[in-house]
């Protein structure tokens, strides 16, 4: 499935539902479809959220025994991945949600990479299905 | 994604259905805000029928349990999906909020 979404705002739940219904994940485990769920909301949220771009790809296929999620921005260069993760342990007065959907991401997919590449933010999600 | 909320004696019951997600989070947010003033006392959150839950959810959650504490109040979340627990459980809220 390749979806490009332009222009991209408002878009949210519609990007969401398109990767959702599309073949490669409407026939997986309903437990990893949560994850992807999980996974394609947080990131584009971020992505609608902190870059600027007008438009969004997104491209799901499987890979041998995985499912392999992209998706490409033209916004400014950020790679969410390098912030440092959310300190789960503090008690409730000092807990704060930032960061915390990246963070859902890095640890519910077997990997999860960044690139920027011919003026593109590029991110690729791997879960794995079989 | 639907709240009720019913007031007994001694306890305040909610239930939430469906999905908190980009979408869904503001309804959700603004369903329990009365949850959120110094005389809701004690609140019990039926999640058996909460399907999905992002950052934007717990971000709301914990909104809730600071003004919970804060207020002197209690808060549980019960019957809570293992997919839904999992969300809570990976970002540490099961730490701060109470599940049953």
């Amino acid at each position: 499935m390749y979806r490009k979404f332009d222009p991209v705002e408002g878009k949210n739940a519609e990007i969401i539902e398109a990767v959702m219904n599309c073949e490669e994940v409407k026939n997986i485990d309903e437990g990893l479809q949560f994850k992807v769920r999980l996974c394609v909301e947080e990131v584009e949220e971020n992505i609608l959220s902190y870059s600027g771009t007008t438009w969004v790809s997104i491209q799901a296929e499987e890979d041998g025994n995985s499912l392999v999620i992209c998706f490409k921005d033209g916004g400014t260069p950020f790679d969410p991945l390098a912030k440092d993760d959310p300190d789960i342990t503090s008690n409730l007065d000092d807990r704060e949600v930032g960061g915390l959907g990246i963070f859902l991401c890095k640890q519910m997919m077997d990997s999860i990479e960044y690139r920027h590449e011919n003026g593109s933010n590029i991110l690729t999600m791997k879960l794995r299905i079989a | 994604m639907e709240v009720s909320i019913n007031k007994t004696e001694d306890k305040t019951l909610v239930k939430v259905n469906g999905r908190i997600d980009t979408t869904t989070a503001e309804s959700f947010n603004e369903a329990i805000a009365p949850l959120m003033a110094p005389e809701a006392g004690a609140i019990e959150i039926d999640c058996s029928e909460l399907d999905y839950t992002s950052s934007q959810g717990l971000r709301i959650f914990l909104m809730l349990q600071k003004a919970v504490s804060a207020n002197k109040g209690s808060l549980v979340l019960t019957n809570m999906q293992a997919p839904v627990k999992e969300v809570f459980d990976i970002t540490g809220f099961s730490s701060i909020i109470k599940i049953i």
